[in-house]
């Protein structure tokens, strides 16, 4: 497929003609973050940076009707309470732009889980089939940054339809799939001929900005090992605060609550995003809680990562964006917990009473 | 003797009858510190003391001084830290006798929000910075071969410049020197801007930003007085006062609530802020409430060890509450 | 449960309301529409979530047995929000019904087998479901024993099919409470005492048999225990789990112990397999 070249300012006009038929999500300033939003014609898109919130809303939005209820009297006998539920499919396209490659990433994680042999979930597969990924190459390395580290890199267009690589003046548009192709059939997208060299320059630059990669081949394993050590996961789960950032702002993070919200007789059945961290997550009725500390609840979270997902499908469930870490408040590296458990040797002082 | 060395020897001598001691080492890079618990001779090696060590320890203490074998608790403490802990005594949220408070005094904490936008500004990635310095008042950092260089009034956090306790109170150690009593302005500036608006733009103002609120939490749980923990009302069904749907009412309802369980309570940390994953300014909801228990009980959380929360007694008269003049 | 919306609940009515003892209550639904109940199947051990709309949804096992489909049957026990509001529906009224999900007991592996079944509590009701069958399908299976414990005789939930089961001589009832009761204990099979100890004291053989057992966690835990000592095997140890669910079909990430997620990998679990799992019950 060949390469297309749009320029900044087109870009603004090309997602103004795409807004006219899809909901189009963007990354713009909210107040004083980036974050995605809706596309409102003529506002110019935030490509220069990693959105604080992952792309996952777009597909997986944070609140989701699931269905509607009525409650209804029986006119014959008011002691009777019928029920009417009408199911609420999403139906609209959308496109996500400016993701960068992690994030877009995410969506595949998601994909092995509710769109698979065992389950379809029409919420989902209706709105991931619906939706396109354009993404932008990343060129800004930071140091939460670990992409490298699970099999990825910046400019990976793995999971994207388009893959826009920042150059001068504007972005070389590589269409990934035939949606994507489609996608830079409009007349906004000029032959790129010579910036496709300076792209391709862009893209081993930033590849090499990042340090060696770190080998997380049979972490699964490590942190089984460690799973009854109550004392390592309360060591390394010390400073977390129990809090949710990480979950929220995780594109791979796909732990959902349901609940029900009545206003009089009618309501709507929600899903929306929950939060492992959480006691409430796995309280159950009787009080009694699987997870009862921070620590039981840290060791789930990495573990689903690195351990159990893999084991079930092979892949570690991390994108390496690096959120978790850099909008902790506590600093909790989910890198250097790993790390503990793959470096792991066993204390040898006799009697400890260490939790 | 440096205040960090001073510290480092009253913790060595004292950690042979504690648990566990908190407090900051650096975090994943140059410009990260991240809390520290110290449980052995060597772990003290890697305590720091700067300007990064922002985050309120005492926001580890309801959980910690409830798990088993964990008795005896140190804690390094700045001066809005130590009011967490005065006002949790005077609660009764926290067995003060197995608590051991190592204070500085402390000359402000930088805050990455603004010290990033600084940087932008000056025409540098963020990415780039890879060290820096403080320097009296002045914040020097290394960013791309280039060192840049900030008066410390601009990228400090916005409590550091309102601040009146700078220096940890009710504490069994002291490191250091006092630090000088030198608030920058009356009110935040910030505050001061929301105050001109009128309640429709205010209203408005409010709406913009709760939409983005993701109720992480992670205000509630930095909170060093948010003691209610796992059973905080805005995850309960029962009662069912707060959504889980994240529309910008939910949101504001669930904030208000946090700031209205704070009244009489917050010490303006401002851990509330610094931890949003999405930088909502809640401190304007906490200093609001901060300025009407002072104008109202003529109180000041977490000040004074012998004062009581004007929320824990009961006066038939109150003298700034004309209940029959209404 | 819809094939394409596995998250839609169906519509069903309640056909009839029983109170079990002070805090459990058994609802009988049929689906509205007469095709899905005519065509639905399920097997002992299989859940279902119910949902009571305003207040959200809940897991509980499909305790009729799919020898018997005049009506789906659950039990539920007032804990929370949800279960407090399905005890306030009566006869008539609209349920909404997620099932089957899950897993369900090896009925056919256990075939010419012993059968030993020892319940606490409302752990009776996956039990229920798994022993109606095996009654139904009867020269199938060998000697069936039903140890069957509650705190209290006022406790004991099914009385009216205790009683039926007392009266079967295909079938050995034992009924425990844990302390003396007025009018407890005239007949040998009224008996007084942790569920463990009266199973030691019944002392079923191992041999060619499976144990199948629920209820709370403390009582499988000294169940398990006994069962080891009566020299059964893990592999002939069966029991069900339960977990806080919201999804039902592995989605929403709160039932998983390790990789195995008990709404769908279970509720149905040998001991052998339980004790590969991580420790996080």
């Amino acid at each position: 497929m060949e390469a297309k070249f749009i320029s900044h300012d087109e870009t603004t006009l090309w997602l103004d003609e795409l807004a006219e038929r899809h909901v189009v999500l963007a990354p713009m300033w909210d107040n004083t973050v980036v974050t995605f939003r809706p596309h409102v014609k003529g506002r110019v898109p935030v490509l220069d940076r990693m959105p604080v919130m992952p792309p996952k809303d777009g597909v997986f939005p944070q609140n989701e009707v699931l269905l509607k209820y009525k409650h209804e009297k029986d006119p014959e006998n008011l002691d009777r309470t019928t029920v009417q539920v009408k199911e609420t499919l999403p139906q609209e396209t959308a496109v996500v732009v400016g993701a960068r490659p992690c994030g877009t990433r995410g969506m595949l994680v998601f994909d092995r889980v509710y769109d698979c042999d065992k389950i379809r979930d029409p919420y989902y597969v209706g709105r991931r089939q619906n939706t396109l990924f354009v993404t932008v190459a990343c060129t800004r390395i930071e140091s939460t940054c670990f992409c490298h580290d699970v099999g990825s890199h910046p400019a990976d267009a793995e999971g994207s339809d388009v893959l826009l690589v920042p150059v001068k003046g504007g972005y070389v548009a590589e269409a990934v799939t035939e949606r994507g192709e489609e996608l830079l059939k409009a007349s906004f997208f000029k032959p790129a001929a010579a910036k496709v060299q300076e792209a391709e320059e862009v893209k081993s630059v930033n590849r090499e900005k990042l340090p060696e990669a770190h080998d997380y081949t049979g972490c699964g394993e490590k942190l089984m090992a460690r799973f009854d050590d109550l004392a390592f996961w309360t060591e390394q789960s010390a400073k977390c605060i129990s809090c949710g950032a990480c979950t929220y702002l995780c594109p791979t993070c796909y732990c959902f609550n349901i609940t029900d919200d009545s206003v009089g007789l009618a309501g709507k059945r929600l899903r929306t995003w929950d939060n492992c961290m959480s006691f409430q997550f796995t309280l159950e009725g009787s009080g009694h809680n699987p997870r009862p500390t921070k620590a039981h609840r840290l060791r789930n979270r990495v573990n689903h990562k690195f351990a159990y997902y893999p084991e079930l499908h092979g892949v570690i469930a991390c994108c390496g964006c690096g959120r978790c870490i850099k909008s902790c408040p506590a600093s909790v590296d989910i890198r250097a917990i790993v790390k503990a458990a793959q470096n792991y040797t066993p204390k040898q002082e006799e009697g400890g009473d260490e939790r | 003797m440096s205040t960090l060395e001073q510290l480092k020897e009253q913790i060595r001598k004292a950690l042979p009858d504690l648990d566990v001691v908190i407090g900051w080492e650096q975090g994943y890079d140059a410009m990260h510190a991240t809390p520290l618990f110290i449980r052995t001779e060597e772990d003290i090696d890697r305590l720091i003391w700067s300007p990064l060590c922002v985050h309120s320890l005492g926001t580890y203490l309801t959980g910690l001084t409830k798990t088993p074998n964990v008795r005896k608790v140190g804690l390094v403490v700045k001066g809005c830290d130590s009011r967490a802990i005065v006002q949790l005594t005077q609660e009764r949220m926290i067995p003060r006798e197995n608590i051991v408070l190592f204070g500085v005094g402390c000359t402000g904490c930088l805050s990455h929000a603004r010290l990033e936008y600084k940087v932008e500004q000056g025409g540098h990635y963020v990415e780039d910075m890879h060290s820096i310095t403080f320097n009296g008042d002045k914040v020097e950092v290394a960013v791309n071969g280039d060192v840049e260089s900030f008066d410390f009034d601009t990228v400090c956090l916005e409590k550091c410049l309102t601040c009146r306790f700078p220096n940890a109170i009710a504490t069994e150690h002291f490191a250091g020197e006092q630090v000088p009593v030198a608030p920058k302005c009356e009110k935040a500036p910030s505050l001061e801007a929301f105050e001109k608006l009128s309640l429709e733009e205010r209203f408005a103002f409010w709406q913009d930003q709760m939409r983005r609120c993701v109720r992480c939490y992670a205000c509630r749980n930095t909170c060093p007085m948010c003691v209610c923990r796992d059973h905080c009302i805005s995850t309960s069904r029962n009662p069912h006062w707060v959504s889980q749907e994240t529309s910008s009412a939910e949101n504001f309802m669930f904030q208000m609530i946090h700031t209205m369980h704070l009244a009489g309570r917050c010490i303006e940390c401002g851990e509330c802020q610094r931890a949003c994953p999405v930088d909502l300014p809640i401190m304007l909801f906490r200093r609001t409430m901060v300025h009407a228990m002072k104008d109202t009980f003529g109180y000041i959380s977490g000040a004074d060890p012998e004062a009581t929360p004007p929320l824990l007694t009961f006066k038939v008269e109150e003298d700034n509450i004309k209940e029959r003049g209404w | 449960m819809s094939a394409n919306n596995p998250i839609l609940p169906d519509m069903a009515t309640i056909l009839e309301v029983v109170d079990e003892t002070p805090n459990i209550r058994t609802f009988r639904v049929r689906f509205n529409d007469e095709k899905l109940m005519q065509d639905f199947t399920f097997m002992p051990g299989q859940v279902g979530q119910l949902s009571a709309f305003g207040f959200g949804e809940a897991t509980f096992v499909i305790n009729s047995s799919p020898t018997r489909m005049d009506y789906l049957q659950f039990s539920v026990m007032k804990v929370g929000e949800v279960t407090g509001r399905l005890h306030t529906l009566k006869e008539g009224d609209s349920i909404g019904v997620r099932a089957p999900l899950g897993n369900w007991f090896p009925v056919d592996e256990m075939k010419g087998k012993d059968i030993t079944f020892v319940a606490g509590g409302i752990g009776m009701a996956p039990l229920r479901t798994l022993l109606v069958y095996l009654l139904d399908n009867r020269k199938d299976y060998g000697k069936i024993t039903l140890l069957y414990g509650a705190r209290s005789p006022r406790d004991m939930a099914y009385q009216e099919d205790v009683r039926e089961w007392r009266d079967r001589d295909d079938l050995d009832v034992v009924l425990t409470v844990d302390s003396p009761a007025e009018g407890w204990g005239e007949s040998p099979e009224e008996r007084v005492g942790l569920i463990p100890n009266v199973l030691m004291d019944i002392n079923p053989s191992a041999k060619n048999a499976i144990a199948v057992t629920c209820g709370p966690p403390i009582m499988i835990k000294f169940t398990l225990q006994a069962l080891k000592k009566l020299g059964f095997e893990d592999d002939q140890i069966i029991t069900t789990l339960e977990k806080r669910m919201k999804c039902g079909v592995g989605l929403c990430g709160r039932c998983n112990i390790g990789t195995k997620y008990v709404c769908v990998d279970g509720p149905v679990f040998k001991y052998s397999e339980l004790k590969d799992l991580p420790d996080e019950l």
